[in-house]
């Protein structure tokens, strides 16, 4: 186990199977905390699946993770104290005003009053929502939404964050805003697991994996893997691995 | 515990802001409270009778004025024929016949048997059946009337006679007013409704939009979650209780004769079931359209089967049966003998022993497949 020490996220042999498909085959990834871990793949590639995995919200079939050092299979729900999620669907309550909304996930992570209080208006003013606290949910734009929950996601300051496309479906300036906050957060120390389909969202990672079918085909730096595959960017990386 | 306050504010936060739910909850209630506390009314009065004096003697005439001096009957349209009468019933243009043939009091004079027909609309087999009684009971009378006239002529006979009287009369709803036997009865529906379909509802939704996917990766326990969505709907619930207990008592005069304290405790062991049941409708609804028939399924069976409208003790007796598995049957004959009968907490024990254990069943099996669901 002292080899998970260092390690935000370690996973050794990782395999989850639904019936006869095989979705995560035997994975290993080692990410170092402070990171920005691009989790590439195509859809259906077993994406979803590894981080519900780390996430606590799906056993794993066999083989261990752990997750700020604790073992997936048995802490799971210590795990959960120690991480933020944001899926794909920003999970919010439409019908809550904006501050609400972070009040509530901040009293769900069992914040106390004053610190719920200091972290919502922290955070509002983070993602730039500081003068629409009592906005409802529902009327702010996609992009402005995506970040709110990004901060519902890291209300209780986790170590890891995870994020399941969290920019799908936005605009570029709107992507490059979600970004920034992304790279203000790793430069605080949290470490953050992005799967992702914008290839250049890819760039900005410091490593990245890409996974076909249930395994990891390249881990590494952007710029490595790029250099030992000889391509011009990701994203011809991407299609060389999967079309392989 | 904190997790669970939040998860409870957020819940009435959600509750208030939507007008249509604020609507369902206290618009609806009243509306149930006054269409079945006035419209739906089984009461026996002002039945109409076409009567067919063919006969056209003292006698006859006689019987037919028992008839139309009872309370119960007003006249409906005249007949002129039997095949009159029948086309009068079928056309619905009356509600019970009565043919008096013509031979009617020449037999009575030769000491026969004297023979009337009487036909009853059986649309409604309830009020049809009571009525037909009633007008049986008013010919025995008249026959009784006959024979006591006839032993006054024979003093011998008159002397081995016992007089028969028999007195029938009715407990805890002595003029047999449907309001008050319906209006407790909705009291019950209204709860029923507020917690069961309400809660499930709550808990698909939070599935529909993700956010119990986003709950499930915080540190909150599956428990947590259950009580956090079925508190709200238990206070909601208590509040229509009162509510719908005030405007029995205060606007439908209908008194309850027993402990407010027997009627809180018991809709809480009732709750139990309608909470628990909400929330296992959830656990195999992917949608809140699924779970509202899953809950309206079992709602309308629950109903039907509860003696609501029926009683149970004329059902086939595989259908009484069943009815031992209905929650409903238990809280409807609580709270119909809390109103009614001022029945004590030792007179429902056979209520509420029964509901309290399908309470624990139905909760436990709606934890375990939340469990299941959402882990």
């Amino acid at each position: 186990m002292n080899d998970n020490n260092g390690y935000a996220v370690r996973t050794d042999k990782l395999t989850r199977r639904f019936g006869s498909f095989t979705a995560v085959d035997a994975i290993d990834l080692a990410v170092k905390p402070g990171e920005i871990f691009g989790f590439l793949g195509a859809n259906g590639a077993g994406k979803t699946t590894a981080i519900r995995m780390l996430c606590g919200l799906l056993a794993p079939t066999e083989g261990e993770a752990w997750v700020d050092g604790l073992p997936i299979s048995s802490k799971a729900e210590e795990v959960k104290r120690h991480i933020g999620y944001m899926s794909q669907k920003f999970s919010l309550y439409n019908d809550l005003h904006v501050i609400e909304n972070l009040e509530f996930y901040g009293g769900v992570y069992g914040l106390d009053k004053a610190e719920i209080r200091s972290r919502s208006t922290e955070l509002l003013a983070r993602v730039g929502l500081e003068d629409k606290g009592r906005t409802m949910t529902v009327d702010l734009s996609l992009g402005y939404k995506q970040r709110l929950a990004l901060g519902c996601s890291v209300i209780h300051r986790p170590n890891i964050l995870f994020l399941d496309e969290p920019t799908s479906g936005v605009d570029p300036i709107a992507r490059r805003q979600f970004w920034d906050l992304i790279y203000e957060l790793a430069d605080q120390g949290t470490t953050v697991f992005v799967t992702t389909h914008y290839m250049d969202e890819a760039e900005y990672c410091s490593r990245v994996s890409i996974m076909v079918a249930g395994h990891i085909e390249a881990m590494g730096a952007p710029e490595e893997l790029k250099t030992k595959h000889d391509v011009p960017d990701m994203q011809q990386l991407f299609i060389t691995l999967v079309n392989r | 515990m904190k997790a669970i306050f939040y998860l409870v504010q957020k819940e009435f936060r959600q509750i208030f802001r939507d007008h249509m739910m604020v609507r369902i909850i206290f618009l609806l209630p009243l509306l149930q409270l006054f269409i079945f506390g006035y419209a739906v009314n089984n009461d026996l009065k002002d039945v109409r009778i076409s009567i067919l004096d063919q006969d056209n003697s003292v006698e006859s005439r006689h019987l037919a004025d028992a008839f139309l001096n009872s309370s119960l009957f007003i006249p409906g349209p005249a007949a002129h024929s039997p095949a009159d009468l029948d086309d009068l019933i079928y056309k619905g243009k009356t509600d019970i016949t009565l043919w008096i043939p013509n031979d009617y009091s020449s037999s009575l004079s030769v000491g026969q048997e004297a023979q009337v027909g009487i036909a009853v609309d059986g649309k409604n087999s309830n009020l049809g059946g009571r009525a037909g009684g009633y007008a049986m009971a008013i010919i025995r009378q008249e026959g009784q009337r006959l024979r006591d006239a006839r032993m006054l002529d024979n003093p011998l006979l008159r002397a081995k006679m016992k007089e028969i009287k028999t007195a029938t009369r009715f407990f805890y709803n002595p003029e047999l007013v449907s309001r008050t036997y319906m209006v407790p009865g909705i009291v019950v529906l209204v709860v029923t409704i507020i917690s069961g379909l309400l809660t499930g509802m709550a808990v698909v939704r939070e599935n529909e939009i993700g956010t119990l996917e986003q709950l499930m990766v915080t540190p909150i326990t599956s428990l947590q979650l259950i009580a956090g969505k079925t508190i709200p709907f238990m206070i909601l619930a208590f509040f229509e209780l009162a509510f719908a207990t005030v405007v029995a008592v205060l606007w439908f005069k209908i008194p309850i004769a027993g402990s407010l304290w027997l009627l809180t405790g018991s809709s809480l062991v009732y709750l139990v079931v309608t909470l628990g049941s909400g929330i296992l409708a959830s656990t195999v609804s992917r949608t809140q359209q699924q779970a509202m028939f899953t809950v309206w399924f079992f709602l309308v069976f629950g109903i039907l089967m509860s003696g609501f409208f029926y009683p149970i003790e004329n059902m086939p007796m595989a259908m009484q049966w069943l009815t031992y598995l209905n929650p409903l049957r238990y809280f409807l004959s609580i709270v119909r003998g809390l109103f009614l009968k001022g029945i004590t907490l030792s007179d429902s024990l056979p209520d509420l022993i029964p509901m309290a254990l399908l309470g624990i069943i139905i909760f436990g099996a709606a934890i375990l497949r939340f469990r299941k669901t959402v882990a």
